[in-house]
């Protein structure tokens, strides 16, 4: 309307202070990597589960294609990447992680050979691409979705099939078995087995990438404080069932980065130790992640990551804490409990095993519905990640179970993890609020089941 | 063509067109026999053939997607929609139970509604290792192809012995032998049957035991009549790596002044490309047959450094004498779109023409498609060698 003034939104979230420690760490981390040619490194491009570890002990600098993907986006820049990656001719329905990275192999080629084709600005050429170092090899890791595996058989030849590449295959945990489940039966050990022999394989292609001795000495040590800072973020992920939460799942994906690539060391422990203690301090003193929460609420899918701070304060100005999803709860080195210190390459297959895309619906229903239990959810949110096939597959199967075995609503919005031109505000706007009135009602009905009753 | 070759060739298109109903006459001659449900695009039928049952590889029946919406985001590749869509609608009841061993993950999804949605039916998912250079992969998938058989056996209750799977072998060899023939005299020079014909006859294979129908095509073929190819356009059609192309895309292809002499589509070269070694151990044989398939027509659901579908396409057409290539990719397949660039350097680089057609499951824009063929079609006309 003309002459209107938007009243501004109160924004009622309130994230975690740590995250903005996590932040620097994040930010010093790339400026490392940026660097690392200079300072005489190799570099790894890898993709899928966090094979970090290996490449700290192997001394190499690493970096993780979706990460960087995600990165761009949360920062806005990832356009230029994704123009080249257009001008190339990748569909703008192609996964929009690899769509991001292929653009940067692109900028990377056309930076070190200078060819300019004249759609990509010089200058984002210089923020971008100049500042990620080309590879000196490929390590993909990709359990679950099968597009991870062809997309770094993409980059190979995208930079003319010259440089090493090693893949590491991952067994879909689809449960033929009776006694499949979850961390349990013939197919899971057989599928462990499989992929911690893949992971010794490459120890030998690091040694022959490095010219070194691969340091086990140095993997167990970085294990070691993996696995715990894998068991603070359970603790803290934890203590977010009280009620009211101290912390969100938007806090919980603030801290992704560091539990999914950086180093293994002391800084990690002290980050979620720190994380831990935060949240411990906020129930001591009855401070809420979110003011006058009124409802808590389930996300199932990536993050949109150039929506992270914005669908923070959208929910919580409903007064709804997200707490939980399948991309927190269920990814992440989150059973550090399977991980030996002293010979941690079985736990490690174990973990990439683990990819939240890489079981069969019964087990996802399972660890859902789980979740929405321990957390007193009273409804789900689906991101339906426009170009993420693997996370989408099974959410229609997961709404339905949730609606008919704990008598729970769900809505769907699309969005995407690093394209926000498939968001649409106007549609988690209205979905949302009809899902929350509809809790309402039933809350005034006393209907729904045990476990989920109003929440004030 | 002869009645009897007539009538054969009528008998495969009706098979082809409609599958349950050729399921249904099975069903009646072999009591008790299983019928299997197959997903593209390596499952050996020749483990489900062996242990007397019906392998029938699930076609993409073309009809509206309804309540299969429901189940999969539309964005969704229409292949695995209408897969769901079959599910939720009955049309898949028809099958005792459902067998697939790739892994792609839009497949994926429409194999876990067949698998909620009818949890009573065996659904098995026998993984064959996509990363084909991997070390490992032949002992994995010799022991994958062991696993196949080892459910196919619980399931159907018969066992399959060397003997029958070397038999089966054979049969399945002797069909694709058979049709690979017509495609390679269609790259010679032969136009008799149109790509419609073909994909009819392809499809059928796919659906019918590998016996009756290679003996149905023999008689089919037995009253065909040599035809040259008139002067149309010579096209290689390349893609749609796991269903068919829609029939009237195919018509209109041909409408525009193009004539199809060659292709890698699922529905084509791609299915009959490798037959199966007919000595040693069969289950080994299978492997083998799955590793070669990746060489002989590189496919991008296979991760594999030293085979290369651009080298392949490239190959094809100087063999073929195509004058152009039109690409055809289903809508939100991520394997071919990931390729595409690839393909269209290499072409590009050996000066061939190409065009892009992004095919869906509805509402494909036809007209909209024969323009931009007939454009395609000037564009190879304008350099052929003009005589004087």
């Amino acid at each position: 309307m003309l002459g209107s003034i938007e009243k501004p939104v109160e924004d009622k979230s309130n994230r975690l202070g740590m995250t903005r420690v996590g932040g620097r760490m994040i930010a010093d981390y790339w400026d490392d990597l940026f660097t690392a040619r200079e300072r005489g490194k190799k570099i790894v491009w890898y993709n899928g589960g966090a094979l970090n570890p290996m490449f700290q002990a192997a001394g190499l600098a690493w970096c993780h294609g979706e990460a960087f993907a995600a990165r761009l986006a949360a920062q806005r820049l990832e356009g230029p990447a994704q123009l080249a990656g257009a001008e190339y001719g990748y569909n703008a329905e192609l996964c929009s992680y690899s769509r991001t990275h292929l653009g940067c192999s692109v900028l990377t080629l056309q930076g070190t050979e200078g060819d300019q084709t004249g759609v990509v600005g010089v200058h984002d050429q210089e923020v971008l691409a100049a500042k990620l170092p080309a590879p000196d090899f490929f390590v993909n890791n990709y359990a679950g979705c099968s597009t991870g595996q062809q997309w770094d058989g993409i980059s190979y030849r995208v930079f003319g099939k010259e440089l090493p590449i090693f893949n590491i295959s991952h067994p879909f945990l689809w449960g033929n078995k009776p006694d499949s489940g979850y961390l349990r039966g013939e197919e899971w050990e057989t599928a462990s087995r499989f992929v911690a022999d893949q992971l010794r394989e490459l120890i030998g292609f690091l040694e022959n990438q490095t010219g070194r001795p691969f340091d086990y000495d140095a993997l167990s040590e970085s294990m070691t404080y993996i696995k715990r800072a894998g068991e603070l973020r359970r603790e803290g992920l934890d203590l977010c069932k009280a009620k009211p939460a101290p912390a969100t799942f938007w806090d919980w994906i603030a801290s992704v980065a560091p539990i999914n690539f950086l180093p293994g060391n002391q800084a990690l422990v002290d980050y979620f130790a720190d994380v831990r203690d935060e949240i411990q301090g906020r129930i001591d003193n009855g401070v809420s992640a979110v003011k006058d929460e009124k409802y808590r609420l389930y996300f199932d899918g990536i993050m949109n990551w150039n929506k992270l701070g914005y669908l923070s304060r959208k929910f919580a100005e409903h007064g709804v804490a997200v707490l939980a999803g399948r991309y927190i709860q269920n990814a992440f080195w989150q059973e550090p409990h399977l991980i030996d210190t002293s010979d941690p390459i079985l736990g490690m297959a174990q973990h990439y095993l683990l990819c939240p895309t890489n079981h069969g619906a019964k087990t996802l229903e399972y660890l859902t519905l789980r979740d929405c239990e321990e957390y007193g959810l009273d409804g789900l949110v689906f991101h339906s990640t426009r170009t993420c096939r693997a996370f989408t597959g099974p959410q229609r199967l997961l709404a339905r179970s949730a609606q008919d075995k704990l008598g729970i609503p769900s809505i769907f919005f699309e969005g995407d993890v690093a394209d926000a031109s498939f968001y649409k505000d106007g549609i988690l706007e209205s979905r949302l609020v009809a899902m929350l009135e509809a809790i309402d009602v039933r809350r005034e009905r006393g209907s729904l089941p045990d476990g989920f009753s109003a929440f004030a | 063509m002869t009645d009897a070759s007539s009538e054969a060739m009528e008998r495969l298109v009706g098979v082809a067109r409609d599958p349950r109903a050729y399921v249904g006459r099975w069903r009646a001659e072999h009591p008790g026999g299983a019928v299997l449900a197959i997903l593209p695009m390596n499952f050996p039928r020749e483990l489900a053939h062996a242990a007397g049952a019906l392998p029938v590889i699930v076609q993409d029946d073309q009809q509206p997607i309804t309540e299969g919406r429901a189940l999969l985001a539309e964005f969704y590749c229409g292949y695995t929609r209408n897969l769901a869509d079959q599910v939720a609608t009955g049309r898949f009841d028809l099958y005792d139970a459902v067998f697939t061993a790739d892994h792609c993950i839009q497949l994926i999804g429409a194999t876990e509604i067949a698998r909620t949605l009818k949890p009573d039916t065996t659904v098995f998912l026998g993984m064959l290792n996509s990363s084909m250079n991997d070390s490992w992969a032949p002992a994995k998938v010799t022991e994958t192809m062991a696993e196949i058989r080892a459910e196919i056996e619980r399931f159907t209750g018969n066992p399959v012995g060397p003997d029958a799977l070397r038999q089966s072998i054979e049969a399945c060899n002797r069909d694709r032998r058979l049709i690979r023939q017509l495609l390679d005299t269609r790259s010679a020079g032969e136009a008799a049957l149109s790509p419609v014909e073909l994909q009819d006859i392809i499809v059928s294979s796919m659906v019918m035991d590998p016996v009756e129908h290679h003996a149905l095509l023999l008689e089919a073929l037995a009253g065909l009549h040599g035809t040259e190819r008139d002067d149309r356009v010579r096209v290689h059609l390349s893609g749609h790596l796991c269903h068919a192309p829609r029939r009237e895309l195919l018509e209109v292809i041909e409408d525009s002044g193009a004539i199809v002499v060659d292709d890698d589509l699922y529905h084509g070269r791609r299915y009959l490309s490798t037959d199966v070694a007919e000595d040693g151990d069969p289950i080994a044989a299978l492997a083998g047959w799955y590793a070669r398939r990746n060489v002989t027509i590189p496919c991008p659901t296979r991760v594999q450094q030293d085979a290369d579908w651009d080298v392949y396409l490239l190959d094809a057409v100087r063999h073929s004498g195509a004058e152009a290539v039109i690409h055809l990719v289903p809508k939100f397949c991520e394997p071919h779109m990931l390729y595409y660039p690839e393909l269209r350097k290499a072409l590009d680089a050996a000066d061939v023409p190409q065009l892009q057609l992004e095919t869906e499951h509805e509402g494909m824009p036809l007209e909209s498609f024969r323009t931009r063929i007939e454009a395609l079609v000037e564009r190879a006309l304008r350099r052929r060698p003009v005589h004087v």
